[in-house]
């Protein structure tokens, strides 16, 4: 599959990718924010012009006073037919390295719910997460998150 | 300035309240300010400026009737001041109508020219609507203004670039650069700016100072986004044709190993020609596989460039070998999207052949030996690559329309693993190629029930259930994954914009003859796309004030092209064909009463409007001195089914709104210029008629669409008046009929042209039917003629080859016609397509559905969750 950065032209096709695949959905308008902010931090997947996997990310935005500077990634996924290839580790490394030389950013994080032990999985044994903090009622519907991290301390 | 009328001037203390006034609007103290403004007005009534504020706070705090009163009010006492025109304008821009919002900004400027707030505004305005001459006049207007100000410089520059006057940009870039000191290190504002502007340069053709621009500030770190300067350095210095290209194209191929654009950069950049060199090509391909063997990007680029027949000196690069390391790789690994990834390549045969042989052997060579005691003699077979291997080979029969053969591919499997969802995914989707759309949702459902968690399952048991004609099972399934606090499971769909299931909903309700639900989601889709447009709106100032401007500038673009995208071209396609339906037959806008909803189902909606209301209501009530912005709150629907919708009185007018802006793309599509051309007859629009059919016939000349409607126009033609009474220079009658003439010339008869037409096409069952179409609906031939042709497509000569849509489609027309022999075609097919369950009696697919549904809601409730590696979620 073409791994590349994500484009304007590919926003509806991650919001497609990410209604089929997740509970945690977005309007368009927050995809075209992310991607006007931070144009070089989003990446796709794609298979012969179909969106098959991306990740959303950012910065976050007001690191507190003596804060380093950190990613943060909004939301990644990869169609359940486009597994077992490792998409999902190569978006995060092509978004992660971006978050470094361009942002400097010292950290990643991301939030994840409790219940989804699948995405746990993945964060923490394939991509290195490490769960920092649980965030209680995180979600709309009351579920806790965990709150994980990732150093880009090389 | 001109003298302030004396209506205007307002006495000491109430000029002190209404700066006041002002000051609290700004800062959003709404009930202070009504507080301020009464007090002024309790003075001086009829102060207009003091009245449009007053309204203007009202509005915000969602008493819009009376604010909007109030604010027209105020402009009509001082029609000369910028103040009432400003805020006429800023009401006229929350509800969406930009350009009266632009005229009254312009108003405004009239009386106040150099204001800021208003100049910035008109800007965003004119950008809005692509008013670029008018926008490079207020950009400048406020460089002037404001110099120091970063963005207005780049915002100049960017109103130039849209007006396509890339020239003037790049020196107001050029001027921009001289007048900056001191930047801070590491300004990542800086860096984009610095980056647009190598963008200019080589959009002008001015390669080299592009190159040494990026090169220079590379090195300084004054850009400093490492991607983009790779990219461009590889794409200037290709274009340069310098030494260095090879290496820059090389460095990124390292940096991001499977992205396709850098190898096609690399092999362009050394002139290989893919097609007439490909043996130098591969030769490249195969070298970055052995030097980044993790990437499967070269080895499947290889399988694209490989020809078939290939053998080349060196037999390790015959498409064979290449083929067999790849698909043997994906088969070991269990690689679900191997099929997916792989079929582009079918459209050569010969490589179809091969793959075939492949894995037809490697499943030989996987099969576990039938005698369990011979289990101890060496085999090399592992269980999971002989599964995938099933799995391969039943997509690959499925595609070639071999359904059963691939259904027992796919038992064998099952036997061999019963828990795994992909192999229940694709018998759905092999019972959906058959034909038989009820054990499809029936198989999902059963994939579904294998892993609850996962959503993409859900997805698609909604999907294939919709299909199935069962929506309210669907409902139910999308809503296990939707808001819980959410009016209806639809209801957040639609919210979240899913143009997936929306479509799919209105097509499940127009197959079922649901015209008015139908057409409702098709606007619903048409009104998502309305919201994607209006969003761009906050970004022409946001962006500038980033300094994003590439990918800003991208924003536009898309917008500009927006609607041919694909799901608005099939809902604009299928509203228009509503449309046009109840124009031609008045009786289809009052559905008959088994169609309209169920008691049920309408209960059900009277009860989520009432939770809508209430939950309006209790946001007015609990703080009716909120910011409640200045765009209106969605209304109340008073047409949730769409009942009125379907019934209104200009239906034409609203299928030609719809398709306007696939004209004005240009949209290169048979059934959108079918569907123009459609409207445009029934609107008298002869010229917008012919030249639909006109591009109608360069894309596909012999298109059964375009036939019918090449027959149709001869017939419309020959209806005309000889003379129009149109008074304008272009007489629209004399060019339809000049063009029908060039089309098909006088001399040839429309039962000739038709029947020629069925010859030359006798193996295109879509073909023939068009042929039957123009008999009964342009010919008006008795409908035995037409029911002869339409049979035709049943023949068993070996190359008329009826597919199940098209069988489908037979049938319809044939009703269309009231034809009284529906009966002998369905039972036809129904001998024909052994699999397929939609060619029996509505009884007897009734009866399967319960059986299946049933069966199926046995089996999900005592599912197990299995494969809990399924992927992510944040």
């Amino acid at each position: 599959m073409n791994i590349r950065r994500a484009r304007v032209e590919d926003l509806m096709g991650m919001q497609a990718c990410n209604l089929q695949n997740l509970p945690e959905n977005y309007t368009m308008r927050y995809y075209l924010y992310h991607i006007l902010t931070w144009p070089s931090l989003s990446y796709v997947a794609e298979d012969q012009g179909r969106i098959v996997g991306y990740i959303l990310a950012k910065m976050e935005e007001e690191p507190a006073e003596g804060e380093h500077a950190h990613g943060h990634v909004t939301s990644i996924s990869v169609l359940r037919s486009y597994r077992r290839l490792g998409l999902a580790k190569k978006l995060m490394i092509q978004s992660q390295e971006v978050m470094t030389t361009v942002y400097r950013a010292a950290y990643v994080s991301l939030h994840v719910r409790k219940s989804n032990r699948a995405a746990l999985s993945l964060y923490r044994d394939t991509l290195g997460f490490t769960v920092k903090d649980i965030e209680k009622g995180y979600y709309a519907d009351g579920e806790d998150a965990y709150a994980m991290q990732l150093s880009l301390k090389l | 300035m001109s003298k302030i009328p004396p209506k205007r001037t307002l006495p000491s203390k109430e000029a002190t309240l209404f700066k006041e006034l002002l000051t609290l609007y700004e800062t959003r103290q709404l009930k202070k300010g009504i507080k301020t403004s009464d007090q002024i007005l309790k003075k001086i009534p009829e102060h207009g400026e003091t009245l449009c504020m007053k309204g203007l706070i009202l509005t915000h705090m969602g008493r819009r009737d009376e604010g909007i009163e109030m604010v027209k009010k105020g402009v009509r006492l001082d029609l000369t001041s910028h103040i009432v025109w400003h805020v006429f304008g800023l009401i006229q821009k929350g509800e969406k109508n930009y350009e009266e919002a632009l005229k009254s900004y312009t108003q405004a400027l009239k009386f106040d020219k150099e204001n800021l707030n208003i100049l910035r505004d008109a800007a965003q305005l004119q950008t809005h609507l692509r008013l670029y001459d008018g926008l490079v006049e207020t950009r400048y207007k406020l460089l002037r203004m404001r110099p120091m100000l970063r963005q207005n410089w780049i915002a100049l520059a960017v109103a130039y670039h849209l007006g396509g006057n890339l020239l003037e940009a790049k020196k107001v870039l050029e001027n921009y650069e001289r007048t900056l000191k001191n930047l801070p290190d590491y300004d990542i504002e800086h860096s984009e700016t610095l980056v647009y502007h190598v963008r200019l340069l080589e959009a002008l053709g001015e390669w080299s100072d592009a190159l040494s621009l990026l090169d220079t500030n590379a090195k300084e770190r004054a850009i400093v986004d490492k991607t983009a300067i790779m990219e461009f350095r590889a794409r200037l210095t290709s274009k340069l044709g310098s030494s260095d290209a090879e290496h820059s194209w090389r460095v990124l191929i390292e940096h991001n190993s499977e992205c396709y654009d850098y190898y096609h950069g690399y092999l362009s950049n050394l002139g290989i020609n893919l097609s007439t060199h490909p043996a130098q090509a591969l030769k490249v391909l195969q070298d970055f596989a052995v030097q980044l063997p993790k990437a499967t990007a070269p080895k499947r680029l290889s399988l694209t460039i490989a020809p078939a027949s290939f053998a080349g000196d060196d037999s390790i690069l015959s498409f064979y070998n290449l083929a067999r390391a790849y698909l043997v790789a994906g088969l070991t690994k269990g690689i679900p999207s191997l099929f997916a990834d792989i079929k582009s390549l079918y459209s050569d045969p010969e490589k179809l052949q091969i793959i075939q042989d492949i894995v037809e052997q490697a499943k030989e060579d996987n099969t576990p030996p039938t005698d369990p005691s011979s289990s101890t003699s060496p085999s090399t077979s592992e269980p999971i690559t002989y599964l995938w291997t099933l799995y391969y080979l039943a997509q690959h029969y499925s595609y070639l329309s071999q359904h059963s053969k691939a259904l027992s591919l796919l038992d064998v499997a099952l036997a061999h693993t019963p828990t795994l969802p992909e192999l229940y995914m694709l018998r759905a989707r092999i019972f959906k190629r058959a034909g038989d759309p009820i054990r499809a949702a029936g198989a999902m459902e059963e994939a579904r029930a294998l892993d609850g968690q996962d959503r993409f399952l859900n997805t698609k048991s909604g999907k294939y259930l919709l299909r199935a004609g069962r929506p309210e099972e669907a409902e139910k399934v999308f809503g296990l994954f939707t808001k819980k606090d959410a009016t209806s499971p639809g209801s957040d769909l639609q919210d979240m914009q899913s143009l997936l299931y929306l479509l799919e909903q209105a097509d499940a309700q127009y197959r079922s003859g649901r015209l008015h639900l139908a057409l409702k989601k098709y606007i619903v889709v048409q009104k998502i796309f309305d919201e994607f447009d209006d969003d761009q709106y906050d970004f022409h100032g946001y962006s500038l004030r980033k300094f994003n401007i590439i990918i800003y500038l991208n924003l536009l673009e898309w917008e500009d092209r927006l609607r041919s995208n694909v799901a608005y071209i099939k809902a604009a396609t299928s509203a228009s064909r509503i449309f046009v339906a109840v124009h031609d037959d008045p009786s289809l806008k009052t559905p008959a009463s088994s169609l309209k909803l169920s008691d049920k189902a309408k209960k059900k909606a009277k009860k989520a409007a009432q939770k809508i209301e209430e939950v309006k209501k209790a946001a007015a009530n609990a703080n009716s001195n909120e910011d409640k912005g200045l765009e209106p709150s969605p209304a109340k629907d008073e047409d949730p089914d769409g009942l009125k919708l379907l019934a209104c009185e200009d239906p034409l007018e609203r299928a030609a709104k719809l398709l306007q802006p696939l004209v004005e793309l240009d949209v290169q599509d048979v059934d959108v210029l079918g569907c123009v051309y459609d409207v445009a007859v029934r609107r008298d629009k002869l010229l917008q008629a012919i030249q639909a059919l006109n591009r109608a016939r360069k894309l596909a000349k012999d298109h059964p669409e375009v036939h019918f409607r090449v027959a149709h126009a001869r017939k419309l033609a020959s209806s005309l008046p000889a003379q129009s009474s149109s008074p304008s220079s272009v007489d629209p009658i004399r060019v339809f009929k000049d063009e029908v003439d060039r089309i098909l010339p006088p001399e040839v008869s429309l039962m000739t042209f038709n029947s020629q037409y069925l010859q030359q096409h006798s193996g295109s069952c879509q073909a023939i039917l068009a042929a039957s179409r123009v008999l009964s609906k342009v010919l008006e031939s008795p409908t035995d003629e037409a029911e002869g042709v339409a049979f035709m497509t049943l023949s068993t000569a070996e190359d008329v080859k009826l597919d199940v849509k098209t069988a489908l489609d037979v049938i319809a027309f044939l009703q269309s016609i009231k034809s009284t022999r529906v009966e002998e075609y369905r039972k036809a097919c129904d001998g024909r397509f052994e699999l397929a369950t939609v060619f029996k009696t509505s009884e007897e697919r009734e009866k399967l559905a319960e059986e299946i549904f049933t069966l199926t809601r046995e089996g999900s409730s005592n599912s197990v969750n299995v494969e809990p590696e399924a992927e992510l979620g944040s």
